[in-house]
């Protein structure tokens, strides 16, 4: 792999993780954190750094929910797809979300201006059902509640 | 008891005594007060009382579960009197200051906690769903600031550890095993044992983890040890690295939990600062530190071998065993993992000593347990009983009234996907006692209980939970990825009004298959279905026979009409809401067209008296969508 200005700088960042250190996850944080995404290039350098094979590298990524291949959207939506959600209305918002925005889960509108992901229940149930837009729970919602909200959120970008 | 530990705890006494000689406000900032909008009352409150030049302390504590009275705060005066205010959102602050602090706002009051009866207002301990509970391990928990370590001390904090450090690492583990401890993940598996396993290894390194990934959909219970009683989880893995010869711990927390992640950073870095992690601790001679690891979003790394492979650089699949993590865990080393909860209550088991603890509980399982409830209910929240209280008498503090005059409750589902689901004949006769969910086909759990009532469809369920476990299977088994594939496609075909007769005998040969699967994800998985079709038969033959949903929740078998007796006034609204303008109006007569109806209900939200859900007995014939489908 050639070292460009940006595998220079991912190095820079995980220069302190080491192989066999359960550092993988840790190291792709960082990435995350500081990028809002694992780049592809950034799989590369992880994987020189931690002597894993790029292959695993991806393979991690890929594996777990909460790392995310596509950059991130201006407006995030986290949509609750616990039991106590689904129990009070939860499918309404989700089938409600997605006809407003047209886009489905893990997926971004245009620009990457709003993005929908499935999220797990963090216990908030009392807001059920409930999304939680850039991190801050909103509910409890009815579909028309939701469908405001979304035209709102795709008028506003 | 350590000299080291006497002069730690003097220290902290100090600190606490200092907050108590003016007028504190307790305001909890945890997940659930968050959502209620707790932050933006503590900035309100602190804002306020600097204008007002007011002699009080605004202080952050933990929550006390009862989540759906949040933001619950608590003033307590000099005089030891103190009342807990339900409900106070930022908009509340001014009259909150108005009216408590020289007297009790009738308004806003919940309870009186301590101090003197206050006409009109019950007192905390008389309240029914908090007079049921025992806490023990929720006792801090709303009181203290879980970013302040001396609070911990000052309350009994590290006392349990200065004492197990006083004990051979036998007599420890002795104690651990005479406790009946068991594991709190719902692994029920003996702490005691599971710790003489790892003290019995030479080959050194020997690590501990802490497993904090709490998958189960629908509970809570770590989180707010977590979150409000941090120090008492690290303080029973201090005891247990003194116990088994642990040197260094992991403790595998999942990214959804932001607050978990920093109280616990924070809470690490403390008793670090005071000795209490690192070398030498408490001047003992014993050596133990820990990292703060944070998983990215995996249900199967909540199971040991899974969460070890992901420590382990690599994806998180389970592993196949042997080896066992007391053998070859973290890095290949002896390793002993346990759950949050578990921890917790090692450290009680020390501090309060074997008599206290076991004098509550069942024969099997002595103590309490933590749960966390939500669902069809009127009061989410997370309470701490002994072992063995009637579930029955739970559910009634939990949803008193209202909840219950509209509706039946139908349907239990404890200890979330692998766990199952019972009819409430069953689940309310049952004592909360692992021992009393087995000979039902089921499990307690990890402490999450689900209320259910008649408003959902058990064909509906199944989709969700045979879904998440198909979607969270890593792969690595046929069986399992692929057995949790058709069950939900069984149980989506059976929604869309395709389902057969002979479904049953593939529900029970999925069942059997699935027992071959590597860990208890895939076997476990056909719990819920082979429950279902067991104790919900009616049901999902009414979906199978007569293609109709009750509950009117299957959205291949319903159809939202307009109802032409009713009055139109609302539905100009309906049809601006639809996301699909299936809301049509033609010569003055309004219809939904269904060819491109959704089935979102939204305008059912907005006028509900004008739109109706019909099923196969409202209107005949219904063809169902998906009657050609397959399996
Ligand atoms: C699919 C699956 C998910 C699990 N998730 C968790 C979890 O989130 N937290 C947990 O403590 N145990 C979980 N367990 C149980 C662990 O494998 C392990 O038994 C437990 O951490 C041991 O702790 P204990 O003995 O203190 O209960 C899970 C098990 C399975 C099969
Ligand atoms: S049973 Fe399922 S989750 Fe467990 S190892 Fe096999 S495929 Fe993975
Ligand atoms: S259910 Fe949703 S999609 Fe169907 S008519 Fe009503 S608002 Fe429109
Ligand atoms: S089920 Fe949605 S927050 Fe718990």
């Amino acid at each position: 792999m050639l070292d460009t200005e940006a595998t220079l700088e991912i190095a820079e960042l995980v220069a302190e993780f080491k192989p066999g250190n359960a550092d993988l996850i840790p190291a792709l944080h960082k990435v995350q954190h500081r990028y809002g995404y694992v780049p592809r290039e950034a799989m590369g350098v992880v994987a020189k750094q931690l002597r894993l094979g790029e292959a695993q590298v991806y393979g991690a990524v890929t594996f777990y929910s909460e790392l995310r291949v596509i950059p991130p959207p201006q407006t995030r939506i986290d949509w609750c797809s616990g039991p106590a959600c689904r129990l009070k209305g939860g499918e309404n918002v989700r089938l409600a979300l997605e006809s407003v925005l047209e886009i489905g889960m893990e997926e971004n509108t245009a620009g990457d201006k709003v993005g929908l992901h499935l999220a797990q229940c963090n216990g908030t149930c009392d807001f059920a059902p409930q999304i939680w837009v850039d991190g801050k729970v909103v509910g409890p919602l009815t579909a028309a509640d939701t469908i405001t909200l979304a035209r709102e959120l795709k008028e506003k970008n | 008891m350590l000299k080291a530990y006497e002069e730690l705890r003097a220290k902290s006494d100090e600190v606490w005594k200092n907050t108590q000689a003016r007028t504190v406000i307790r305001v909890p900032i945890a997940t659930c007060s968050i959502a209620a909008g707790a932050r933006e009352t503590l900035e309100a409150l602190e804002s306020a009382v600097k204008e007002r030049g007011l002699d009080v302390d605004v202080q952050t504590v933990g929550e006390r579960g009862l989540c759906w009275l949040e933001p619950l705060v608590e003033i307590v005066k000099a005089d030891g009197s103190a009342v807990l205010y339900e409900h106070v959102t930022s908009d509340k602050v001014e009259q909150l200051l108005d009216e408590a602090l020289d007297d009790v706002s009738a308004d806003l009051a919940f309870a009186v906690v301590e101090g003197t009866d206050v006409e009109g207002l019950q007192r905390l301990d008389d309240f029914d769903l908090w007079a049921l509970q025992e806490r023990r391990l929720l006792l801090r928990c709303g009181i203290i600031d879980p970013d302040n370590i001396d609070h911990y001390i000052a309350h009994g904090g590290y006392s349990g550890l200065a004492q197990a450090l006083d004990q051979s690492q036998e007599e420890v583990i002795q104690t651990v095993s005479d406790s009946t401890l068991r594991g709190r993940s719902g692994s029920a598996f003996p702490t005691g044992t599971k710790w003489e396993f790892l003290r019995g290894k030479e080959r050194e390194p020997k690590y501990l983890i802490c497993n904090a990934d709490e998958g189960d959909p629908g509970a809570f219970v770590n989180r707010i040890l977590m979150e409000c009683d941090p120090q008492s989880v690290i303080e029973g893995m201090v005891i247990a690295a003194h116990a088994t010869g642990a040197t260094y711990a992991f403790f595998y927390l999942r990214e959804e939990y932001p607050l978990a992640i920093e109280r616990m950073e924070k809470a690490v870095e403390q008793a670090r600062e005071r000795g209490l992690l690192g070398d030498n601790i408490l001047e003992s001679g014993l050596s133990f530190d820990m990292k703060i690891w944070v998983g990215a979003g995996s249900y199967v790394c909540g199971e040991e071998s899974g969460l070890l492979a992901s420590l382990d650089d690599e994806r998180g699949m389970p592993r196949i065993r042997p080896p066992f993590p007391a053998d070859s865990g973290v890095f290949e080393q002896p390793t002993n993992v346990n759950n949050v909860e578990t921890y917790s209550d090692v450290t009680l088991i020390m501090e309060k000593g074997l008599e206290f603890y076991n004098s509550v509980g069942t024969e099997a399982n002595k103590g309490t347990k933590i749960f966390s409830l939500s669902g069809h209910i009127q009061r989410v929240c997370v309470v701490e009983v002994a072992f063995g209280y009637p579930l029955r008498d739970l559910y009634h503090a939990v949803d008193p009234a209202t909840y219950q005059e509209r509706r039946k409750l139908k349907a239990l589902q404890a200890g979330a996907a692998l766990a199952g689901i019972l009819p409430t004949h069953i689940a309310l006769k049952l004592p909360l006692d692992p021992e009393a969910f087995k000979p039902h086909g089921v499990l307690m759990g990890g402490g999450g209980l689900v209320f259910i009532d008649d408003t959902a469809c058990i064909v509906d369920l199944n989709v969700m939970f045979s879904w998440f476990l198909e979607d969270e299977s890593c792969g690595r088994c046929t069986t399992c990825h692929g057995g949790t594939q058709r069950m939900s496609e069984i149980f989506r075909r059976i929604g869309r009004g395709g389902g057969k007769s002979n479904d049953y005998d593939k529900m029970e040969l999925l069942g059997q298959a699935l027992q071959y699967s590597n860990c208890i994800h895939g076997s476990a998985s056909p719990t819920i279905m082979l429950r279902s079709a067991e104790y919900f038969r009616e049901e999902i033959d009414q979906h199978i026979n007569e293609q109709r949903c009750a509950a009117k929740v299957c959205r291949d078998l319903i159809r939202y009409e307009i109802d032409s007796d009713s009055d139109s006034d609302k539905l100009p609204e309906a049809a601006a809401i639809c996301p699909t303008e299936a809301v049509v109006q033609e010569d003055e007569k309004w219809s939904i067209d269904q060819s491109k109806c959704i089935k979102c209900n939204a305008c059912k939200d907005v006028a509900p008296d004008a739109v109706r859900i019909v099923d196969a007995f409202d209107v005949l014939p219904l063809t169902p969508v998906g009657a050609s489908a397959t399996a």
